[in-house]
């Protein structure tokens, strides 16, 4: 057993493993579709081996605490890590202003199999939001107003963007890049209930020159078109504010070959029923991350660090730092 | 040509690394053995005083350069060279006054720094945008740290250099006031472990910064991958000395292979790639 411990613990394997785990980062660049979390799985079960039969058999490292302490750490943080990918929560999420979040907005989500967060306790409803931008529009800081009800049945305002997350149930909501605008509009059918709901129209200032989208009412085969013309003041040589109410929109709405432009309020009969445009809205595009490790992968990281500090500031207490001593330096072993 | 108001102070700061460079090099000069500010290293007070000089003029450079356009160093190459032509200098002349032994071998590292300093001289000094995501307090963190981490390593390449210079009869005299081989693959080994521990700080900083700018700790992009090659570079250096009898020579060969995977990632990986990381939107 111990003979079998002693082998698993050659430090000619960690170097091999090192080597491997090498080749798998470079596979890994990029996180490319058809390469497998193997290359980097396979590398680091093997240095963990490998590096738990070192800390069980060699007093080199079991025997100075500093250096226990720092390869432990990378232990922690090779497991923690694991776990962390076997959780996870990588989503998007598009919400217009004045609408509460539900798990079923989320898309895009990928998620680890043991992912079993309380998605469903998360509760808060888009707000407004404004975004900075420089000369040449180039991005400057997101404010992004959010609610949320309290258990004594306040609502919570708070402003969120850029670095700084919503957190909620351990989600982390980051405001990104996306986000633009959105006609609310409702459709009375010639029979039946009328419907509200929101266009969401493709990412603003990004693609200003592409606001469109369309919708087939429900039951018919009818195929809506809707282009968005807006005034949001939006300039490249001086700085702008994004900001859903400083912003203007006629809706031009075209199905076969009827065309109407609608401003906010008005509404136009069509084949099957008519639709009404109600007002202009925004919605904000959100990166939505979780992962019960983070906060232990920074710890066991932080702690490892401090014990390589340690083991090295006890080394240097023991010797000079240009000690001459060539008997001993240049032997196989350590600094 | 239109001259901005930071290069003169620029340029001045490059002329005092020139002198400390020069000085640095007459100190080794056979020639001289005898000469009586050699071989009472007096020259070697004019090193340090024209790399502390050059340091000044850098940080003034910084802080005119800071006050005109409204923010720090961070973004664009001209400002990272000049950034890192500060630190590096600053603090290896920290290393050049505590630790006496590896002083003959700032003539090579000066000379690696003119790399960056001759760069600096062929960019334009355009002004840079600041993203939303450089608000953050961890870029103090992070940055910093890495600038700790590369100066050790610039230490080590003077060491790893002398090692490999050795080899021939002209670097045996070039260095002769150093002391054994042993004793500075001792030292510069040292350095490497110092270094490990800023680079494993800088990446930790990184990754929260990472979280907090673009919701993700590591993705493994372009500098995140470069960046991990090079702490696994020197793990391997600090295991492959544990594992085999390394000549001096060898040693030099491994520090300045992590060194040079350490400047690709700090210049070239950055600007090659358009990924996000260059912290632009
Ligand atoms: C994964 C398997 C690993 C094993 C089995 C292992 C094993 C060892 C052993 C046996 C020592 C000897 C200590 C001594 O003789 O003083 C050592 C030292 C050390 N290890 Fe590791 N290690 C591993 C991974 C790593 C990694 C990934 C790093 C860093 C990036 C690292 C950094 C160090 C450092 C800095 C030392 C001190 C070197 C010195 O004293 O010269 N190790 N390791």
């Amino acid at each position: 057993m111990v003979q079998i411990l002693q082998a698993l613990a050659s430090l000619k394997l960690t170097l091999l493993g090192m080597v491997l785990l090498g080749i798998g980062a470079a596979l890994s660049y990029g996180n490319p579709e058809h390469v497998s979390v193997w290359v980097l799985v396979a590398p680091l079960a093997l240095l963990a081996i490998n590096l738990a039969a070192a800390i069980i058999t060699n007093p080199r490292i079991n025997r100075q605490p500093g250096l226990l302490v720092f390869h432990v750490g990378l232990l922690g943080m090779v497991l923690l890590a694991g776990i962390g990918r076997l959780t996870h929560l990588d989503a998007h999420l598009e919400i217009a202003q004045g609408q509460a979040f539900s798990p079923e907005l989320l898309m895009d989500v990928r998620e680890g199999p043991w992912h079993a967060g309380a998605l469903d306790k998360v509760a808060f409803t888009q707000g407004r939001f404004t975004v900075d931008y420089a000369p040449e529009l180039r991005r400057g800081l997101t404010h992004s107003q959010v609610f949320m009800p309290q258990p004594d049945g306040s609502v919570l305002e708070v402003d969120v963007g850029d670095d700084r997350p919503l957190v909620l149930e351990r989600y982390r909501f980051y405001t990104t890049h996306n986000k633009g605008f959105a006609p609310v509009l409702t459709w009375i059918p010639a029979d039946g209930e009328a419907v509200s709901g929101r266009v969401h129209m493709p990412s603003y200032p990004l693609f200003e020159y592409k606001q469109d989208n369309h919708w087939t009412p429900p039951g018919t085969e009818e195929d809506i078109k809707f282009w968005l013309q807006l005034d949001t003041g939006m300039t490249l040589e001086d700085s702008w504010v994004l900001d859903g109410r400083n912003s203007r929109g006629v809706l031009v709405v075209t199905s076969g070959d009827q065309r109407v432009e609608l401003k906010p309020g008005e509404e136009t009969r069509l084949p099957h029923g008519r639709l009404r445009f109600d007002y202009l809205t925004t919605w904000m595009g959100y990166r939505v991350f979780y992962d019960p490790t983070i906060q232990w992968l920074f710890f066991v990281s932080v702690a490892g660090v401090f014990g390589l500090g340690q083991f090295f500031w006890k080394k240097l207490s023991l010797t000079a730092w240009t000690d001459d001593d060539s008997e001993t330096a240049n032997k196989r072993g350590s600094v | 040509m239109n001259i901005v108001a930071e290069q003169p102070w620029l340029w001045a700061g490059l002329l005092a690394y020139l002198v400390a460079t020069l000085v640095a090099m007459w100190g080794l000069s056979p020639r001289l053995a005898g000469s009586e500010s050699v071989q009472s290293r007096r020259h070697e007070r004019v090193v340090l005083g024209a790399i502390a000089l050059g340091v000044l003029l850098l940080t003034i450079a910084i802080a005119v350069r800071w006050v005109r356009i409204g923010h720090g160093p961070w973004l664009n190459l001209f400002e990272l060279l000049m950034s890192q032509l500060w630190s590096l200098g600053l603090i290896y002349a920290l290393l050049y006054w505590r630790l006496p032994g590896l002083r003959p071998s700032a003539a090579i590292v000066m000379l690696v720094m003119w790399i960056l300093g001759s760069w600096v001289l062929l960019l334009e000094p355009a002004d840079s945008h600041f993203p939303a995501t450089y608000y953050n307090f961890w870029k103090w963190f992070h940055v910093g740290l890495g600038k700790i981490f590369l100066a050790l390593m610039l230490a080590g390449v003077g060491l790893g250099g002398v090692m490999i210079l050795r080899r021939t009869e002209r670097g045996r005299q070039w260095f002769r006031a150093m002391p054994t081989d042993a004793a500075i693959d001792k030292l510069a080994w040292r350095l490497m472990m110092l270094a490990l521990v800023f680079d494993s700080l800088m990446l930790i900083t990184g990754a929260v910064w990472a979280q907090d700018a673009w919701g993700r700790y590591w993705a493994w992009d372009a500098l995140e991958t470069s960046a991990f090659f090079t702490w696994l570079l020197l793990a391997v250096g600090l295991h492959v000395r544990l594992s085999f009898k390394v000549p001096p020579w060898l040693s030099g060969v491994i520090i300045i292979s992590i060194f040079a995977l350490a400047f690709v990632t700090y210049f070239g990986t950055p600007y090659i790639s358009p990924s996000a990381h260059k912290g632009m939107v």
